[in-house]
């Protein structure tokens, strides 16, 4: 008996553009990319450019240039990454590239070698008084 | 709940290889390969040969399927490709071209 693939899983069509997952026992040799979220518990060998946020966890990698809206790294990078949002690389995270977000975090821990670049524009009050 | 899942708007173009399952909503262009069952969901592309132990076709697969099991082709499913398995059915609706081997 045919099964009813949607029926098995809680309102696919809701959570179908922003739920993606690459499971751990999974691997991609090839670029990822589209319109929603990621989250990579296995590994990536290539590129990948989403709308989305991209979440690397801990056991996960990707081996590639990332693009995405944030980028959450709690398992092992090596590319370099520009997200239009927050790059945030957790403790257990390992990452080897240049780092570019409106905002980028390090957490304790965390093991990083590149480059940070955070663009931001300073609040008014404080642009003016260290006259950026 | 699935190993992996590939939302409807996320293109893979390359390998995905998985030991678990497998769901496609969004499109996949190369070649898919899992030990476990392997699902497309209506809407979604496929332009890869597919290796998986069952194969749920309800979208678009262009590519040759090899199934250790079954393949189920649901209403609605579009299949150009040759088919190898074991067991296979073929829906009301559903749109097939191809070859088939049951290994008989």
């Amino acid at each position: 008996m045919a099964r009813g693939p949607a029926a098995e899983r809680s309102h696919p069509s809701e959570t179908s553009e922003s739920a993606s997952v690459l499971g751990r026992g999974a691997r991609v040799r090839g670029r990822v990319g589209g319109e929603g979220d990621l989250r990579v518990e296995g590994s990536i060998e290539g590129d990948v450019a989403l709308s989305g946020e991209l979440s690397i966890e801990e056991g996960g990698s990707v081996a590639g240039n990332v693009g995405a809206s944030t980028v959450l790294i709690g398992g092992a990078l090596t590319g370099d990454v520009a997200a239009t949002g927050a790059v945030v690389i957790r403790a257990s995270a390992k990452v080897a590239g240049n780092m570019s977000g409106a905002e980028v975090s390090l957490e304790e821990g965390a093991s990083f070698s590149g480059r940070i670049e955070a663009e931001f524009d300073l609040p008014a009050e404080l642009a003016g008084r260290q006259g950026r | 709940m699935a190993g992996t899942i590939i939302g409807q708007g996320i293109t893979i173009e390359g390998e995905l290889t998985s030991d678990e399952e497998v769901v496609i909503a969004g499109t996949v262009r190369g070649k898919l390969s899992a030990d476990g069952p392997v699902t497309v969901d209506a809407g979604a592309v496929v332009e890869a040969d597919i290796g998986a132990s069952t194969l749920s076709i309800g979208g678009s697969v262009t590519g040759n399927v090899n199934a250790s099991e079954r393949v189920d082709l649901l209403g609605g499913a579009r299949l150009v490709g040759d088919v190898k398995a074991a067991r296979l059915t073929i829906a009301d609706g559903a749109s097939f071209k191809g070859n088939v081997d049951m290994d008989v």
